[in-house]
């Protein structure tokens, strides 16, 4: 009898999860697509704003205090607009963007995601901005570097061309902040312009016993030290092509292999901390704080805290070219803005966008540890930050700003952070780290 | 020896012996229903379970499934999803860095189950004989690291494995200058030093259970081995580690799963690096759904490992286990 019933039982769950199977089996993930929403390519937009009361909702991850400092400096000179900025963690946000786009609710400003956001491209959520762009001349507020960076084709697979889909509101740059005590000491007076008198002074710190640059490749700053040199060898439009995913871009070139091999040569020097794969960016930036190196690689997002930390003894040099002639180049991006296709109140937030780029909206950009995009009108805050200014100013001149290696494909980060760390133990060779990233990049775009 | 720790079963056991005798009423009832199959009164008692089976059906069963059924499509999470049948498996049986996961889990379990129970029974078999002063407080001394979240841990330790941290400090004291590092920066050893801090987690756990195990030990057996000229090794190997074997397949298969399931700690130390030295399934496995997109993949890495956890706790209730048949 008992053992009927554990039979019947095991029968009837069987049969539950036979029929639940089917229920699963009836959709496939992904379902269909809903009815496209208008990409606004043929719409009128207008730069007057209308008297009328207007409400933004806007979902945004980066720099709470300063999208607050913003909104409430651009409502004051439009008081009939009213934003609602709703401040989301990285983590949640990547993950429920596109969801949150797609929805009847869809925030009418998000701040802009080239990862998370390829499908909303793709699906046309995303409110094409060139209209605006041009009736406001954007390119001309805005460095044209970085709104390249925020364009795109319409399957999101090639960036840097096409359509624009977001705007700028703070800037980042890397390059190398140094310690002036530490210089001194050692005798150095100038600060390199070009590779070979870098490669003369970091020489001179190791021979000292000092440690040249203060890398944290635990994390990411061994991409922006390889990156770097990237710049110094590789010409500016191959890179593009390369990390922008046009047709044909390739890593696997001799110009990226001999700034690969110049990476690894100075890891193999001793130019870098012995300890660059145990520690982070931020232990690495705690140590050149604590006088413990000359250089460190790092971008302008840690320079609030060096300044505190160090005042007048820290100071940031561009990265050094390979000839003085050449343009003054860093890796960088943006925190940018999208408009939801969805929007009917884009004339509005659009309004805000071009704010970004006033004098008004400078101060509390730069006051929040971002560069403006009008680089003119960047206040003088003392120190080392006003030489960040200063480069930044020489980089947006000179079209200078690449985006970071990582942006080449979605899966390339991991396999960078792995194959740097890997170089800098000296456990991987240059020319297999460059042919394992372009045949990751080569991969994504043969599948999508 | 094996023979009087038979004899004290019944003694042990005696007091859940009288609590079921206690209400021989209600049970007897309830086998009645059952042998005379009464139907109705059999379903009405399913209605007291369906309140937890349709919360279970609904939160572990539906998403389990759930899992595996995407685990059999090409898919980034938003547009229409290919069906791809059992070919994402296979690709985690042929990927290097994806079987390479795998087996530096199963290096962590050394770390994460095998260490914390040897010295969790070391401590105990030094702590149990007699009754000390003091027992509550190191008891929560020990339990201490359970109650912090894996994060908090996990950031703690990567300060004290930095290059200026307590570990080098130390080795420094001692003069051994030579082989300070950044730890977790080391190709050979980043592994051990994640393996390491799992262990200082999970030690106080094992060491918890295995004390309040032989709290529930006779002390008259201690006392009659100690007559019969038992050492301390002796009692420890005859009456301690039998005793605590319901204890050691418990602590062995929380801490099997803590170390084939790692994420937090990993990913707030090393995120995989040294050059994917200490990259772990359940890593992965967030990579490939929240980064790279690709949700078909991550679920079947998702199914791969539960059946792993799932083959590994059946191995143990085999090999150590046997409880249940005494």
């Amino acid at each position: 009898m008992p053992r009927t019933n554990t039979s019947r039982t095991a029968k009837r769950s069987l049969a539950v999860i036979a029929a639940l199977a089917l229920v699963l089996a009836a959709c496939v993930p992904g379902g269909e697509s809903e009815e496209s929403p208008d990409d606004g390519s043929d719409q009128d937009v207008s730069t007057e704003l209308s008297s009328e009361e207007v409400t933004l909702e806007m979902s945004f991850i980066d720099g709470p205090d300063m999208v607050d400092q913003l909104v409430a400096a651009f409502t004051e000179e439009n008081p009939h607009v009213t934003i609602n900025a709703e401040f989301t963690t990285f983590a949640d946000y990547v993950r429920q963007i596109t969801l949150a786009m797609t929805s009847d609710t869809a925030p009418d400003i998000a701040q802009y995601n080239p990862g998370a956001m390829k499908e909303l491209i793709v699906e046309d959520e995303l409110l094409r901005l060139d209209p605006y762009s041009d009736a406001y001349g954007w390119t001309d507020s805005f460095p044209g570097v970085s709104l390249e960076q925020l364009m795109s084709d319409e399957e999101a697979q090639v960036y840097g061309e096409g359509n624009l889909y977001a705007v700028p509101g703070g800037l980042s740059l890397t390059g190398l902040f140094y310690n002036k005590s530490v210089a001194a000491d050692l005798g150095i007076s100038e600060m390199p312009q070009t590779i070979g008198e870098l490669e003369t002074q970091l020489e001179t710190a190791r021979e000292a016993g000092v440690t040249p640059i203060m890398v944290g490749a635990l994390d990411s700053a061994g991409i922006h030290m390889w990156g770097a040199m990237l710049n110094v060898y590789m010409p500016a439009d191959e890179y593009r092509d390369w990390v922008n995913g046009v047709d044909g871009g390739n890593i696997d070139t001799p110009d990226a292999l001999e700034a690969t091999e110049k990476f690894a040569e100075w890891a193999a020097a001793g130019y870098f901390n012995e300890s660059a794969n145990g520690i982070g960016q931020a232990d690495a930036t705690a140590q050149f704080a604590a006088g413990e190196s000359l250089f460190l690689i790092n971008g302008n997002w840690a320079a609030a805290q060096i300044d505190q930390e160090m005042g007048d003894d820290a100071g940031f040099i561009a990265f050094p070219r390979l000839d003085e002639g050449d343009p003054v180049m860093g890796n960088g991006f943006s925190v940018s803005y999208s408009i939801s296709s969805r929007s009917e109140t884009a004339d509005a937030a659009a309004a805000f966008f071009d704010f970004l780029a006033s004098e008004t909206a400078a101060p509390i950009i730069a006051q929040n540890g971002f560069l403006p995009p009008n680089a003119e009108a960047a206040p003088d805050q003392g120190g080392v930050l006003d030489e960040l200014t200063a480069e930044f100013r020489q980089v947006v001149a000179d079209d200078g700003i690449n985006s970071f290696p990582d942006f080449a494909a979605p899966e390339i980060l991991d396999e960078l952070v792995s194959g740097i760390q890997s170089m800098i133990a000296e456990r991987m060779e240059p020319a297999d780290f460059l042919a394992s990233i372009q045949e990751i990049r080569d991969t994504y775009h043969e599948e999508s | 020896m094996r023979a009087f720790r038979r004899s004290a079963i019944p003694t042990t056991k005696s007091p859940s012996t009288t609590t079921v005798a206690g209400r021989p009423g209600k049970s007897a009832a309830r086998r009645t229903t059952a042998a005379t199959g009464g139907g109705r009164s059999r379903w009405r008692s399913y209605i007291w379970v369906l309140p937890a089976f349709v919360f279970y059906i609904t939160f572990v069963v539906f998403p389990a499934l759930h899992t595996f059924w995407f685990s059999l499509f090409d898919w980034n999470g938003v547009s229409r999803a290919t069906w791809v049948g059992l070919s994402n498996y296979a690709q985690i049986l042929t990927d290097a860095e994806l079987r390479g996961a795998i087996w530096h889990a199963l290096i962590l379990v050394v770390f994460f189950s095998w260490l914390p129970i040897l010295v969790g029974l070391v401590m105990v078999g030094l702590l149990s004989r007699h009754q000390r002063r003091g027992m509550t407080f190191y008891r929560t001394l020990y339990f201490l690291p359970q109650v912090l979240p894996m994060v908090a841990v996990g950031i703690t330790w990567r300060w004290m494995y930095g290059e200026r941290g307590t570990f080098n400090q130390v080795l420094g004291w001692l003069g051994l200058d030579s082989i300070t590092r950044a730890w977790l920066g080391d190709f050979d050893l980043a592994l051990f030093a994640v393996g390491l801090i799992g262990s200082w987690a999970l030690t106080g756990l094992c060491m918890m259970l295995f004390l309040t195990g032989v709290q529930k030990v006779d002390t008259n057996l201690y006392e009659a081995a100690r007559l019969d000229g038992a050492g301390p090794i002796r009692e420890f190997l005859s009456i301690t580690l039998p005793e605590l074997r319901g204890e050691i397949v418990v602590a062995m298969t929380v801490t099997t799963v803590a170390a084939l399931a790692s994420f937090d700690i990993v990913f707030v130390t090393t995120n995989g690096g040294p050059g994917g030295q200490t990259t772990v399934p359940g890593l992965l496995l967030y990579r490939l759904a929240f980064s790279d997109r690709r949700v078909g993949l991550a679920a079947a890495m998702g199914v791969t490992l539960a059946i792993l956890i799932l083959a590994a706790v059946y191995l143990i209730r085999r090999l150590v286990g046997d409880v249940d048949e005494q």
